[in-house]
């Protein structure tokens, strides 16, 4: 009988015999993909759970989908701080009403906008970038010089107008972020998916998209299987040449596993009817509520435009 | 790599989002053609290997780990057309599920990421290895490939930030989305790229390529004549 072990738990492992007494991870790279692995299932899962009762989530998709989109446009069109506070304003209010607990999303929400809103355009605040009225001053040249291809001034410092950019920058990214989480756990991703077909994207494409939400969880059960019978018979570490074949080896069995899932996809298609044209069920028709959100939405939209 | 929301202006993101929209869909149509019917699970098994291959860290010089885009060594095995739409779906799954990217920018990062970079590893490879079956030239032809196709990716998010204070200023010159002109934005990304995360992808997409090539070399697209992917 044709043994059907994958290579690695055949291949006798010399490092067996060689008991080394460490606490570090003899697959640090592969305890890195699992923790990533095991943080998108975690992240999917709680975002099924965390919309379910929501009331957010008995909008219909397409409203909401629409809506969202809308307001995220919005708020990349404000131009003014005015507008992107009263944004925020509104944003705060959506959350209380979707009932979303804040503690799921504002760890998250600090950290991108810090790093994406704060961090990275605080160098904007300087005269370099941004010309202006200097409020405080941080070096003095002995004079202008030029390096490379930049002319540098005599005096670096903030200027208003630098201030002014990054608030205005940090406040956009912070509304896009909030706003952004706001939608993504208000809604599980089959409806949101659904939601796109206002749209007019191909159901073909949705359907791609819906499939591939799918196999990833079964593909990640597969990754997690095939580490733990890896680190079932290590005991020493690996050495890098030898871990770079395991990943190589893990991806190749991914994909050879991803193949036949599809493979088994199709059969079952073909099973149910399916000759190659697809239509994505949606049969969620619009209630009263929808129009009201989607009003809400607009006046909103308005507000902040106008402000 | 990943443009979050509030960095590109309407100017930049809608026409990105226009072209990624006409190219997925002649990416749908082509590949629609070389796999019919079975196009639908095989796109979404592709899309599902293209996230879940940007999930693995492989150990790189230095003592530290890194992950690949991924873009080129999905490329190579299932070909430029099939890779636009797994790697578009796997960044519309990121940007929906992790928030890894804005919402409004996922055409920008579709053209930049699932679009130039595979077409660009894609060519690349071609180009040096010819039709070689020699396990060292495909070896250096994935990492050129992978390497140079981030680094241009690189440079054309850059380009993306960097027109930003050019087409997106306030009456009074103040730069309303990403600050930062060319001068600054391409250097900043691009010796990243040159120096470090251009390295990992290529050696990344290298070491993959050769495990296939060893143990099975007809499921790489690229070194498949007819370039058929069944």
């Amino acid at each position: 009988m044709e043994n059907n072990l994958p290579v690695f738990l055949l291949n006798k492992n010399v490092q067996n015999n060689s008991f080394q007494k460490t606490r570090k991870s003899k697959l640090p790279f592969l305890e890195k993909t699992l923790k990533k692995i095991a943080v998108t299932i975690k992240l999917m899962y709680l975002q099924s759970e965390v919309t379910s009762g929501k009331k957010i989530l008995h909008i219909h998709p397409q409203v909401k989908v629409f809506s969202f989109i809308y307001l995220i446009v919005v708020i990349s069109l404000a131009n003014n701080i005015k507008s992107q506070l009263s944004a925020f304003f509104f944003i705060v209010v959506f959350y209380l009403i979707s009932k979303i607990s804040y503690k799921y999303v504002y760890k998250k929400i600090i950290f991108l906008s810090f790093v994406f809103g704060l961090l990275i355009f605080l160098p904007a605040s300087l005269n370099v970038i941004t010309p202006g009225k200097i409020v405080f001053r941080i070096f003095t040249f002995n004079s202008p010089f030029h390096f490379l291809i930049y002319n540098v001034p005599q005096i670096i410092g903030i200027t208003d107008s630098g201030i002014h950019v990054v608030e205005l920058l940090f406040l956009r990214v912070l509304n896009s972020i909030s706003l952004a989480m706001l939608f993504l756990y208000s809604s599980s991703f089959p409806q949101l998916i659904k939601g796109f077909k206002v749209f007019f994207i191909p159901d073909t494409f949705l359907m791609i998209i819906s499939l591939a939400y799918k196999f990833i969880f079964i593909l990640s059960k597969s990754i997690e299987e095939t580490y733990f019978a890896l680190k079932s018979r290590l005991a020493g570490n690996v050495h890098n040449k030898n871990a770079q074949n395991i990943i190589s080896g893990r991806v190749f069995y991914i994909f050879k596993k991803a193949q036949s899932n599809y493979e088994n996809t199709y059969a079952a298609m073909i099973s149910k009817g399916y000759y190659g044209k697809v239509i994505f069920q949606n049969e969620t028709k619009i209630k009263v509520a929808d129009i009201y959100f989607l009003l809400i939405a607009l006046i909103t939209g308005i507000t902040i435009t106008l402000i | 790599m990943h443009i979050p929301d509030g960095y590109l202006s309407p100017q930049t993101y809608i026409p990105l989002a226009g072209v990624f929209v006409a190219v997925a869909a002649v990416a749908v149509k082509k590949v629609k053609k070389e796999v019919s019917a079975k196009s639908i699970p095989y796109l979404g098994m592709a899309s599902a290997f293209s996230f879940l291959i940007m999930m693995f860290n492989l150990p790189i010089p230095g003592g530290t780990t890194g992950h690949a885009v991924g873009s080129a060594v999905i490329a190579i095995i299932l070909g430029p057309w099939a890779t636009v739409i797994a790697v578009s779906v796997a960044l519309i799954i990121q940007a929906l599920i992790f928030g890894d990217g804005g919402i409004t920018a996922i055409g920008a990062n579709c053209v930049n990421m699932a679009i130039f970079m595979p077409f660009a590893a894609y060519f690349t490879f071609k180009l040096i290895n010819l039709k070689s079956q020699k396990p060292l030239r495909i070896f250096i032809a994935s990492f050129i490939s992978g390497y140079l196709s981030l680094v241009l990716a690189s440079i054309l998010t850059a380009i993306e930030f960097g027109i930003q204070p050019i087409i997106a200023t306030s009456a009074d010159g103040k730069a309303l989305y990403c600050p930062y002109n060319l001068s600054i934005a391409i250097p900043a990304m691009a010796i990243e790229h040159l120096i470090l995360f251009g390295i990992a992808e290529g050696l990344i997409t290298a070491l993959i390529v050769r495990y296939f090539f060893k143990h099975e070399p007809t499921m790489i697209y690229a070194l498949n004549k007819g370039g058929k992917n069944e």
